[in-house]
């Protein structure tokens, strides 16, 4: 009969089970009265052994079914957010593209296509900005109002073409003319606007004159000849506390004396 | 729902053409309705109706421009079961055509396409 080692293994235990069990089979050992309590331990022995693997199987296959659930739960929400990534990327570029819409659409809500520069909505704006500037700075602004001379006969004599090319060309001399600070657009018709924020009657008078000879100093060519062209320009100075409306009037009667006096030159009113 | 149908465009709403004979699923215009999801519920229907009963090709033909938020779920919506689909070894297809005078749109319908592996193609037309 051999001893059992301390850390027997799973053959070792085979091994030593059968040996028992040919022990107990054995005639020679039938009257030892171990036989009987040695062969009942050896059928609980079994029985526990038996329990104890159950035991272990299952409680393997719940783990398993717990990493599996787990598993198809991670990958569902990988699943998920990048599902989410992808529809809050592409709703991201909905709307940039909404975004450049609208800018694109306000420029062109502010913009005189035929000369570029900014229309009467554009230039109501500038006014009702100086207005609310004007409350919290005492600085006035000036403003002129500038129309072109017999502007009728050039469309009269020379056609609608060479009208649009001169008011082109008049927007050309004013966007040179003027300082980067101010502001110019096409009032309506041949008419034009021009603010000068922060600034003396003086310089801005300066201001127009140079205008007034630039546009002087426009030439097209025609096979008629040349065809040339002057402006009018009432100019004036905000007073303290009023709106531009008033301002407004004042460079209005302004242009009718520069009119009236003989065209070509600025009247300050 | 084995029919064809037609949902007339309105400025909120694109145009959609079922067409179950021909497995065409035509949408174009913009699509931004109130409740996407109650919109989109008898195309959701349809597609999914289609594969299940059909073992025809199915195909998609889209003009979409501008879409809200809840649209492009759904529209991901509908992407997934054509992938579903496809790995089943089913015939669908996507054609996304763009106004070849909006670029970004093709970068959107890029977008869409990425993680799909049925055939999705973007085209310009003039």
């Amino acid at each position: 009969m051999s001893t059992i080692p301390p850390d027997t293994d799973e053959g070792d235990e085979a091994g030593l089970l059968a040996e028992i069990d040919q022990l107990l089979d054995s005639p020679v050992h039938h009257a030892n009265p171990l036989r009987a309590p040695l062969a009942r331990l050896l059928a609980l022995h079994r029985q526990q052994n038996e329990r104890l693997l159950r035991l272990i199987h299952l409680s393997d296959g719940y783990h398993e079914l717990g990493r599996l659930r787990s598993s198809t739960l991670s990958q569902r929400f990988e699943h998920h957010l990048r599902r989410l990534e992808k529809l809050a990327r592409i709703s991201d570029r909905y709307q940039d593209q909404l975004r450049s819409l609208n800018a694109a659409l306000l420029q062109s809500s502010l913009k005189d296509p035929l000369t570029e520069l900014g229309n009467r909505r554009y230039l109501m704006e500038r006014l009702h900005d100086e207005d609310a500037a004007s409350t919290t700075a005492p600085a006035a602004y000036c403003l002129a109002i500038l129309d072109v001379d017999h502007f009728k006969r050039i469309n009269d004599g020379w056609g609608h073409d060479m009208g649009d090319a001169t008011l082109k060309h008049i927007a050309d001399a004013l966007r040179g003319a003027i300082r980067h600070s101010d502001f110019v657009g096409r009032w309506g018709g041949e008419e034009f606007l021009l603010i000068f924020p922060a600034t003396e009657l003086a310089d801005a008078f300066q201001i127009t004159e140079r205008v007034r000879q630039a546009i002087g100093a426009i030439s097209i060519a025609h096979r008629l000849g040349p065809v040339t062209v002057s402006a009018s320009i009432g100019l004036t100075r905000q007073i303290a506390g009023e709106r531009f409306a008033a301002a407004l009037d004042r460079a209005d009667s302004a242009l009718l004396r520069a009119k009236r006096d003989g065209r070509d030159r600025t009247v300050i009113g | 729902m084995n029919a064809s149908f037609t949902l007339p465009g309105t400025q909120t709403t694109p145009t959609i053409t079922a067409d179950w004979d021909l497995g065409l699923l035509q949408m174009s215009g913009d699509s931004y309705p109130e409740n996407s999801f109650d919109f989109f519920t008898s195309t959701l229907d349809w597609v999914e109706s289609y594969l299940r009963q059909e073992n025809r090709p199915l195909r998609l033909e889209l003009r979409l421009v501008y879409m809200n938020t809840s649209s492009v779920k759904v529209m991901m919506d509908i992407f997934d079961l054509l992938e579903e689909a496809h790995r089943e070894g089913r015939d669908v297809g996507v054609d996304w055509f763009f106004d070849s005078r909006n670029e970004r749109v093709e970068l959107l319908a890029e977008e869409f396409r990425e993680d799909c592996t049925f055939p999705f193609r973007i085209s310009a037309e003039t």
